[in-house]
C-alpha cells in the first residue's frame, strides 16, 4: 500500500473491501500470500507488453505471422504466453481496409495473458453498449477517425474464445529492431481503439 | 479452505479451458446462413439480446465447446460446437446501422437456426 494512503482518511469503498478481505482472512477462506501473488502477477508480470511482444515479432517475422493468424494459441504460447482467459486465442489483423476492434457486450471478456486485466473504460456500460451499435463514433471518440470506405469489425466475444488486435505496423518502421517495435504497440492498439504511431 | 499462493499461481498458469474433447457434430458449416434465436431465459445465457432475430453468416467453426446456459447451473456440458457469427450492422440496426460496419459474434448451436 502506498504511504500516501496513511495520510489521508480512506474512502468509503477502501474501508468497504478492507473490511471484507479481514473477514476473509479472519475465517480462513483466503491467504492473503494468494492474494499478494496475484495483485503481483497482474501489476508486474502480465499485461500489455507481453501482447506488445506477439505484435512485434508478427511485424518481423512472416511465418510467425501466419501461425499466429492460422492458430493464436499455439502461436502465443511460444512466447511463453498462456494460462487463464487465454485457454482459446484468436488474432484478428488490421489493414487499411479492414478495422477490427473488441468488446464484450456482457460483461468484460479481455485476453489476459497477452493484455493483463482490463482498463475500466472496457467493462463500463457506455463503451459496451456503443462501441456495437455506432464504432465509429466511439473510435473517433478515442482519437481514432477511420475512412468511410475502411470495413469495421466488432468482435463481441460471448464465448470463451478471447481476441487480439494485431495492429498494422506505423510507416517509418523499417529501420527499428523487433525489441524498439514491441516499445510502440499499445493496449489500446491491440484492444483495436488506437492505431500504432511511429 | 484458502487457495495457497502456489495453488493461485498454478491456475492462473495452468487456465481453465471450457473446450470439450467430444466427437459432436456441427449442426452449421462455415458459410451457412443463420438466424439468432428469440430466446429469453431467465438464466443464465451468452446470448446477446440484440441479436434476436438476425440473421448472419457463419465464418469460423471454433470447435466443441461446454454450454453455459446448462454449464452455469450444473446441469452439464451439453458440448456443441461453438461459431464466429458474422451480422452486419444494417441487419442488426436498421437505417442506424453502418454501411460497412460488422458485428462477430461467438455463438453456439443452440442459438441458432439455419436460414433456407
Amino acid at each position: 500500500m502506498a504511504s500516501a494512503a496513511h495520510t489521508r482518511p480512506l474512502g468509503e469503498i477502501e474501508i468497504r473491501v478492507k473490511a471484507l478481505e479481514s473477514l476473509l482472512v479472519e475465517k480462513g477462506l483466503v491467504d492473503p500470500a494468494a492474494v499478494d501473488a496475484l495483485i503481483d502477477t497482474y501489476e508486474h508480470k502480465v499485461g500489455p507488453h507481453n501482447g506488445a511482444r506477439v505484435v512485434a515479432r508478427a511485424w518481423v517475422d512472416a511465418p510467425y505471422k501466419q501461425r499466429l493468424l492460422n492458430d493464436g494459441t499455439a502461436a502465443i504460447a511460444e512466447l511463453g504466453y498462456s494460462g487463464l482467459q487465454g485457454e482459446d486465442l484468436v488474432v484478428v489483423e488490421n489493414t487499411p481496409e479492414v478495422h477490427n476492434v473488441l468488446v464484450c457486450t456482457l460483461c468484460s471478456c479481455y485476453p489476459w495473458p497477452t493484455l493483463g486485466l482490463p482498463p475500466v473504460w472496457y467493462k463500463s456500460a457506455p463503451y459496451r453498449s456503443r462501441v456495437v451499435v455506432d464504432p465509429r463514433s466511439v473510435l473517433q471518440e478515442f482519437g481514432l477517425q477511420l475512412p468511410a470506405s475502411a470495413e469495421v469489425r466488432v468482435w463481441d466475444s460471448t464465448s470463451e474464445v478471447r481476441y487480439l488486435v494485431l495492429p498494422e505496423r506505423p510507416a517509418g518502421t523499417a529501420h527499428l529492431t523487433e525489441e524498439q517495435l514491441a516499445a510502440l504497440v499499445t493496449r489500446d492498439a491491440m484492444i483495436g481503439v488506437a492505431k500504432v504511431a511511429a | 479452505m484458502a487457495i495457497t499462493a502456489e495453488q493461485a499461481l498454478g491456475a492462473v498458469a495452468a487456465g481453465a479451458s471450457a473446450r470439450v474433447d467430444a466427437d459432436v457434430a456441427p449442426l452449421f458449416k462455415v458459410g451457412d446462413r443463420v438466424r439468432a434465436r428469440n430466446i429469453n431465459p431467465r438464466s443464465h445465457t451468452r446470448m446477446p439480446r440484440y441479436l434476436h432475430g438476425c440473421e448472419g453468416v457463419v465464418e469460423r467453426d471454433f470447435g466443441v465447446f461446454a454450454f453455459p446456459d446448462s454449464h452455469a447451473h450444473e446441469q452439464g456440458d451439453q458440448p456443441q460446437h461453438v461459431y464466429s457469427v458474422r451480422f452486419s450492422a444494417k441487419d442488426v440496426w436498421g437505417r442506424e446501422g453502418g454501411e460497412r460496419d460488422f458485428l462477430l459474434v461467438d455463438m453456439w448451436d443452440q442459438y441458432l437456426d439455419i436460414v433456407s
